[in-house]
């Protein structure tokens, strides 16, 4: 299964059934979501929360996907909003797709006060320190299933900003993942809110390898009018247009820009910064649902792509070797040594 | 005398017995079971639970209502594990310890939604058992009472009217304010325990006459969160009390002839879920503060008024009035 622990030249990834070597995981969608829920969802008398119903929904797209050739699915939501590692892990071992979960917190709006407003005087955030244990942790260690046991591993951070602008406990979040980034080599991948640049200044500020780092999100109408894009992946970073098949009336720009923002990225030499994806939910709880699905992005987008004159090499590059590259656990520094091989439990205390 | 829910089921007031009014099993804010930090084995937290109730029991408590309210470790078949093994009743609460803890899926909600959230849990079920609540958990933020806290206080009452259970409030902060939204909201205050009268947090001894004088009840139910208990390890929390303060604050209401207007309770966790808890257990109450009580002079009345008849008062779901929830929804629609 897994290929090397130590130096390589391809590095491995942890996969929600432990770490393989990126070579293995074919066509990434990179930001997607498996299960959506509202944070507090479960306790409504008005919600079902029968995971078979989930495990069905979400086996039918995920073997759509993979029958469309699609290799690998990474669920950026983090550890807070839905995550369900035993679910992803039974999932990935009927459809066959690689299943990479996130750790991290964020937006704030969506994350519960034991790590917003703590039992001290006064009331504050859970510390910086502790939060970047908790994060990378999950990687190193396995995430966790509440009170009993730590399960398969989390393969990056996940991250996001308020639109409306960063707010101050969400500054502390994305220091947090800074750091465990650090710790651990994973990357960082965060949704924007209202200045991206400025938000991956306080990455950078951290300490943050910013080849390490996703900004997602730059689809949107007021980040293409500002060339928000080309900005970011001119310093480094990797830019995800990552709302395929969203339109302008959603706030995205449509198809046809998106295509065309690819094709200017990659005349321009940054076709190696840029990652695409659609942030479709799989199954949502507590919220609507997104109207894409895991089969969007092979079956209606990467057409458009061609069609417009984008290569199959160029295909390759945006679906396998940017998405390889920067989910590989080692990066250019080779730090990560994993603690888990994927097994069912392990039991804490 | 009337009907109280347990989580065993509906029992009659007069089997509640001694009853500690507000207590946890374990309360942890939203998030704290993701933190590896706090985790210990179940049989572990079972031992530690079991052994604290049931020296409650031989002390000859009966009762204690859980003020864990809606995501912060309210656990209904982990608790009916502990009510049956050591025979202490446990009467649930729907609600929410304070805005802080009300989780995303909520804090949008209209009053409408969250009345009708709490009626289900007292009228059909928690959680999708048919275990239902016997009171309602409503309190103030830190920093004070803001607007998500006093949509739950007016869901709260309004619930609280239509079924005819009891309030019981995290923190007496801002207390004329509080009881001044559950009277907008119809609910009659005899119905109210403001909490907390003896904690640290915005303490103000003048303020447990004027609950008691609107007809409230003073909430003496911190105790055993002692500043003495601190130790270098385990710091006394910042709402903890030196224990003479505490007793000179409640003999004080006492004298003035309100010992009907208060309830005294522990707010002990058998085991706390998401931070650190000084040495405590709702078995103090018996053990320690009712000695001590007596100590003053407080009568043997007094205290049985305390412990069994008041919280038998409250408890009593009083005629229930579905209707109103129905009649405030109509209201709204039209
Ligand atoms: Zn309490």
């Amino acid at each position: 299964m897994v290929n090397s622990f130590g130096k390589s030249d391809l590095g491995i990834v942890n996969t929600v059934l432990g770490p393989v070597s990126v070579a293995e995981l074919g066509v990434v969608l990179v930001h997607e979501v498996l299960v959506s829920k509202i944070p507090g969802a479960e306790f409504a008398p008005e919600m079902d929360m029968d995971e078979s119903k989930q495990f069905n929904t979400l086996k039918q797209s995920l073997k759509e996907y993979r029958r469309l050739g699609g290799g690998t699915i990474v669920d950026r939501s983090g550890m807070f909003r839905g995550r369900n590692v035993k679910l992803y892990r039974a999932l990935s071992k009927e459809t066959e797709v690689h299943i990479v979960a996130s750790t991290g917190l964020g937006p704030a709006s969506m994350v519960g006060s034991y790590f917003t407003t703590q039992q001290t005087e006064p009331p504050g955030p859970m510390p910086l320190d502790r939060l970047s244990e908790m994060f990378a942790n999950e990687i190193s260690q396995g995430t966790v299933i509440p009170r009993r046991e730590r399960t398969g591993p989390a393969g990056l951070i996940a991250t996001e900003a308020n639109k409306k602008g960063i707010t101050r406990f969400e500054e502390h979040l994305f220091r947090g993942s800074a750091l465990a980034a650090q710790q651990t080599g994973a990357t960082i991948t965060f949704q924007y809110g209202r200045e991206p640049e400025h938000e991956l200044d306080i990455l950078e500020k951290e300490g943050a390898d910013i080849s390490r780092i996703i900004v997602g999100g730059l689809d949107r109408l007021e980040s293409d009018a500002r060339g928000d894009t080309f900005k970011l992946a001119r310093r480094g970073v990797m830019v995800a247009l990552d709302h395929a098949g969203w339109t302008p009336h959603e706030g995205y720009v449509s198809d046809d820009r998106r295509v065309e923002l690819i094709l200017e990225l990659f005349a321009e030499g940054l076709g190696n910064r840029v990652l695409i994806s659609t942030n479709s939910v799989g199954y949502a709880i507590g919220h609507d649902t997104a109207h894409q699905g895991f089969d969007y992005l092979l079956s209606i987008f990467v057409p458009k792509l061609k069609k417009a004159g984008v290569t199959d090499e160029q295909v390759r590059q945006l679906l396998e070797v940017n998405p390889q590259r920067i989910l590989s656990l080692e990066g250019d520094k080779g730090v990560y040594k994993p603690q888990v091989e994927g097994a069912d439990i392990t039991w804490v205390k | 005398m009337g009907k109280v829910n347990t989580i065993l089921g509906p029992i009659a007031a007069e089997q509640l017995g001694i009853t500690a009014m507000h207590e946890h099993i374990g309360f942890g804010l939203p998030g704290c079971d993701l933190d590896t930090k706090w985790w210990e084995a179940r049989p572990k937290m079972l031992e530690v639970t079991i052994d604290k109730l049931k020296h409650f029991r031989e002390l000859g408590g009966q009762t204690i209502v859980d003020c864990t309210g809606i995501g912060t470790g309210r656990d209904i078949s982990y608790w009916q594990v502990v009510s049956r093994v050591t025979g202490v009743n446990i009467v649930a609460c729907t609600g929410f310890v304070s805005g802080d803890t009300v989780l995303p899926y909520f804090r949008d909600k209209s009053i409408e939604y969250l009345a009708d959230l709490f009626y289900h849990e007292i009228t059909v079920g928690i959680e999708g058992t048919n275990v239902k609540a016997g009171a309602i958990k409503c309190g103030v933020s830190r920093g004070g009472l803001n607007e998500l806290d006093e949509k739950v206080y007016r869901a709260a009452a309004r619930a609280a009217v239509a079924t005819g259970v009891p309030i019981l409030t995290h923190l007496s902060i801002n207390a004329d304010r509080q009881m001044d939204l559950f009277e907008m909201e119809g609910l009659s205050l005899d119905r109210v325990v403001i909490g907390h009268s003896d904690g640290k947090e915005g303490l103000d001894p003048a303020r447990d006459f004027r609950i008691a004088e609107r007809g409230a009840y003073v909430g003496y139910d911190t105790i055993g969160f002692d500043t003495e208990k601190g130790t270098p390890e385990v710091p006394a929390p910042f709402w903890a009390r030196p224990r003479a303060e505490r007793l000179d604050q409640v003999m004080d209401l006492f004298k003035a002839g309100y010992e009907n207007r208060a309830i005294i309770s522990c707010d002990a966790n058998c085991f706390a879920l998401g931070w650190a808890s000084t040495e405590h257990s709702v078995a103090e109450l018996l053990e320690v503060f009712v000695p001590e009580l007596q100590e003053r002079g407080v009568s043997d009345e007094t205290v049985e008024l305390l412990l069994v008849d008041t919280p038998a008062k409250l408890l009593t779901m009083r005629d229930p009035q579905p209707n109103l929830i129905k009649a405030a929804k109509e209201a709204v629609e039209a």
